[in-house]
C-alpha cells in the first residue's frame, strides 16, 4: 500500500471507530464500579424498586435504612415483593443495615398506586419517642409521604412490622418534608387543595405524633388562595435548624426559577397565620432569587463554619453558609446545568452565592451515557462525622460526589463513585425525530450518611442500595481513621 | 496507483451529501418559519428578554378579524408539567401560561375550558391583564401537555375574550402551527 492510501486508509479508520470512542464511556452490566477514594461495603437491590430519600437510623443497638420510593414504571407499575410472593406498589423499604456489608432487606411497605412521582412514598424521616416531647417513649415513628395525596406516620419500633399511628390527607401533592425530633415541629411539603400551587408548606406541630395539630400554611405571596396575577415557584423543600438555630431555609423550584427564603422560625410559629400576603410576607428574613436556568432542591444550612483563609481577619472569621443543590430532570443534558452553589448568608439581609461545583462532563461523557446528568440532593445528617466538612451529592449518572467544603469558598472534589449497572437497572429515553432512544446507565438519586461514617446512595433507575466507605485522602478530610 | 483519487472524491462527495442532507434537516424550508399562515397573521420577533426557557415564536394578527390586533406568543416548556395528571386544573394554567412575560398582575375573568392543540390535551382560561401604564387588555392562557411536557401559549389583545381566544386557537390549529408545535415538542 502506498503512503497515500495508507493515510486514506487511516481517516476512513479514525471516521469509522469515532462513534465507538464516543460512546465507549457507556455502562454495561458486568463492568466493575467507577471510583475515587470510595469503596463498596455492601448492596441491596431494594426489589429493584425506583427510590428516592433514605434516612438511616441508629434504632437501639440496630441501624435501620428507611428509604423512600417514587412510583412504579411504565413496564412494571407494582414490583413484586419475594417476601410475600406479590407484586406491590413502591412504598418504603426497611432494611437492616447494622451490618454494612450484610444488609437485611426487612420489609416493604406499600406506598400509593401510580407510576414515577405519581404514586409511591417519596420521603422518609425517623424520630425517637423518648426526643419527641409527647411521644410514646418505646416508640420510633416514621414519618412517610403516601404519594401525593398523603403524609403517614408509622411506629417502627419494631421495623419489620411497622404500624399505622395516622394519617393527614386530603393533599394534591407531598414532597420532601422536614421534621424536628425534640420539638416535634414538623414543616410539611403539602399541596393545600385551595392554594395556587402544587407544593407548599404546612407547619404542623407532631410532637405527640397521635393527634397532628396544624399551626399555619405557608408559602410565597402570590400562592396563596384567592390570590392573583403571576404565581411564584413551588416548593420543593425545607430545613429547619430548630429552636437553636432559629431558621428555616426553603428551597424552591426544581431546574427552574430557584429561591432560597430565609425564614425566622419563631415568626413563622407564632406569627398570624391567616394566609394574606402580609403574613406570608412576615417572617421571610431575605430572599436569593437565582437564575432562572436552575431551582434549589435542597437548601442545607451550616451556620459558624470557620473559614481558614480568614483566620487572622478581625471580623468575618466565621460565616454563615448554606449549600443549595438544583436537581436536574431531563435526559441527555437538554436543559442548562444543574449543580451545587455555596452562598455566603452570615449578613442574613444579603445573601451572596461565593462559589459553586459541578462534575466535569467531559470527565465521563456524561452526556453521552443516557438519563440524567446533574445535581438531584445531599447528604442532609448534620452528624458530627461530616458536618461541615465533607458534603456528598447525588449526581445521576455521575454517581455520588463527595467534596471536601471545608472552605466553602473553593469546594474541592475528593473522591466519586458510581455504581454498576445491573440487569434491573432501567432505561431512560429520549426522542430522536420522534423516536425513543434508550440507554441504560446508573441514576444516582439520592444520599444520606450515618453517624459511623457510612455513605448510602440509592438509583432512580432501580438499582438500588449502594453502601460506600471513604478510602484515602477522602477519609483524611473527614478525620477519620 | 490511482484508487486514492477515488477515495478522496467519494469522501468528499458523502460528507457534500450529508452536509446537504443536514442542512435540509436544519434549516426551514421557505414559508416554514413564516408565512403560509391563514388570514392575517404574521411572524414576529419574540420581543421576551431570556428567562428560564428557550424562546418561542411570536406572531401578530390586524385586520378586520383580528379588532385592533392580537399577539401570540408560543413554546414548548419540556420537563415542566406533571407527568401523570397533565395540566388538571385552572391553577395550572396561571402558573404556567407564561402570562407573566406580559405582565405580573393579571386576573382570571372565569373557570377555563379543557382544550386540545396538537392532540394535546390541556386547558384555557382568559384573564384581564393590566399592561405597564394600567392599559387593560384581555389575554387567554393556554396550556397543553404531553407526559411530562408543555405547550404553552399567551394571546392577547384589545378585542373580547372570545376573540381573542377563538383566533388564538385557530392560529395554533392551523397545519403549519401543528407541524412545528410538534417538532418542537421533540426538541427539533
Amino acid at each position: 500500500m502506498s503512503g497515500r492510501l495508507k493515510l486514506a486508509a487511516s481517516f476512513a479508520i479514525c471516521f469509522l471507530a469515532s462513534p465507538g470512542i464516543a460512546f465507549a464511556q457507556q455502562q454495561v452490566i458486568g463492568a466493575p464500579p467507577e471510583a475515587l477514594n470510595m469503596k463498596l461495603v455492601g448492596t441491596s437491590d431494594l426489589q429493584a424498586r425506583s427510590a428516592y430519600q433514605p434516612t438511616i437510623h441508629h434504632q437501639g443497638d440496630r441501624w435501620i435504612a428507611y428509604i423512600g420510593h417514587h412510583g412504579g414504571s411504565d413496564e412494571i407499575p407494582a414490583p413484586l415483593n419475594p417476601q410475600t410472593g406479590k407484586t406491590e406498589p413502591n412504598g418504603t423499604s426497611i432494611v437492616d443495615v447494622t451490618d454494612p456489608s450484610q444488609p437485611r432487606y426487612l420489609r416493604h411497605l406499600p406506598g400509593q398506586e401510580g407510576k414515577y412521582e405519581g404514586g409511591g412514598a417519596q420521603m422518609v424521616r425517623i424520630c425517637d419517642g423518648r426526643a419527641l416531647p409527647k411521644g410514646d417513649r418505646n416508640a420510633v415513628y416514621m414519618l412517610r409521604t403516601f404519594g401525593g395525596e398523603a403524609h403517614e406516620i408509622w411506629n417502627v419500633a419494631d421495623p419489620a412490622n411497622p404500624v399505622l399511628i395516622t394519617r393527614i390527607a386530603g393533599l394534591k401533592d407531598t414532597h420532601k418534608s422536614w421534621w424536628e425530633c425534640d420539638t416535634g415541629i414538623a414543616f410539611l411539603v403539602s399541596g393545600a387543595p385551595d392554594w395556587r400551587t402544587r407544593r407548599m408548606t404546612q407547619v404542623y406541630d407532631l410532637s405527640d405524633p397521635a393527634h397532628p395539630q396544624k399551626i399555619r400554611d405557608f408559602g410565597l405571596p402570590g400562592q396563596e388562595p384567592g390570590s392573583t396575577g403571576a404565581v411564584p415557584t413551588e416548593l420543593h423543600g425545607p430545613i429547619s435548624t430548630g429552636p437553636s438555630g432559629k431558621r428555616v431555609y426553603f428551597g424552591y423550584g426544581t431546574n427552574k426559577g430557584g429561591i432560597l427564603q430565609i425564614v425566622d422560625r419563631e415568626k413563622l410559629l407564632n406569627g398570624p397565620k391567616e394566609p394574606t400576603p402580609d403574613n406570608l410576607r412576615s417572617p421571610e428574613i431575605a430572599r436569593l432569587t437565582m437564575s432562572p436556568f436552575i431551582g434549589a432542591h435542597t437548601a442545607f444550612p451550616m451556620p459558624g463554619m470557620p473559614i481558614a483563609e480568614f483566620a487572622r481577619d478581625k471580623d468575618g472569621k466565621t460565616r454563615d453558609v448554606v449549600m443549595i443543590v438544583n436537581e436536574s430532570i431531563l435526559n441527555e443534558c437538554n436543559e442548562p446545568r444543574q449543580m451545587v452553589w455555596f452562598a455566603d448568608v452570615t449578613v442574613e439581609k444579603a445573601p451572596m452565592m461565593i462559589s459553586s461545583y459541578t462534575v466535569p462532563e467531559a470527565s465521563g461523557t456524561f452526556c453521552e451515557r443516557g438519563g440524567r446528568f446533574g445535581a438531584h440532593s445531599s447528604n442532609e445528617s448534620m452528624a458530627e462525622v461530616f458536618y461541615k466538612k465533607m458534603a456528598f451529592i447525588a449526581f445521576f449518572n455521575a454517581g455520588v460526589r463527595a467534596l471536601d467544603i471545608r472552605d466553602p469558598y473553593h469546594p474541592k472534589e475528593v473522591g466519586y463513585f458510581i455504581p454498576s449497572i445491573t440487569a434491573a437497572t432501567d432505561k431512560r429515553c429520549v426522542k430522536i425525530d420522534g423516536k425513543d432512544r434508550c440507554k441504560v446507565a446508573i441514576q444516582t438519586n439520592n444520599v444520606e450518611t450515618d453517624e459511623r461514617g457510612y455513605i448510602y446512595i440509592v438509583d432512580r433507575a432501580n438499582t438500588g442500595l449502594h453502601i460506600l466507605e471513604l478510602t484515602g485522602p477522602a477519609r483524611a478530610v473527614a478525620g477519620l481513621p | 496507483m490511482r484508487r486514492w483519487p477515488v477515495i478522496v472524491v467519494a469522501a468528499a462527495a458523502l460528507g457534500a451529501l450529508s452536509g446537504a442532507a443536514a442542512y435540509q434537516h436544519i434549516v426551514p424550508r421557505q414559508g416554514e418559519q413564516q408565512g403560509e399562515l391563514k388570514g392575517s397573521w404574521q411572524e414576529i420577533a419574540w420581543s421576551f428578554p431570556r428567562d428560564g426557557w428557550p424562546a418561542g415564536r411570536a406572531f401578530r394578527c390586524r385586520g378586520a378579524s383580528c379588532s385592533d390586533g392580537i399577539e401570540v406568543y408560543v413554546r414548548p416548556k419540556i420537563g415542566f408539567c406533571n407527568c401523570d395528571r397533565g395540566v388538571a386544573d385552572d391553577d395550572e394554567v396561571d402558573r404556567v401560561a407564561d402570562l407573566d412575560l406580559l405582565s405580573e398582575r393579571f386576573t382570571p375573568i372565569q373557570a377555563g375550558d379543557v382544550i386540545t392543540v396538537a392532540d394535546m390535551p390541556g386547558r384555557s382560561r382568559a384573564y384581564d391583564l393590566t399592561m405597564t401604564g394600567g392599559t387593560r387588555h384581555t389575554a387567554i392562557g393556554v396550556a397543553v401537555s404531553r407526559r411530562c411536557d408543555l405547550l404553552v401559549a399567551v394571546a392577547h389583545g384589545k378585542a373580547d375574550a372570545m376573540r381573542v381566544r377563538r383566533e388564538a386557537l385557530a392560529l395554533l390549529g392551523e397545519n403549519e402551527m401543528t407541524r412545528w408545535v410538534m417538532a418542537a415538542m421533540e426538541g427539533r
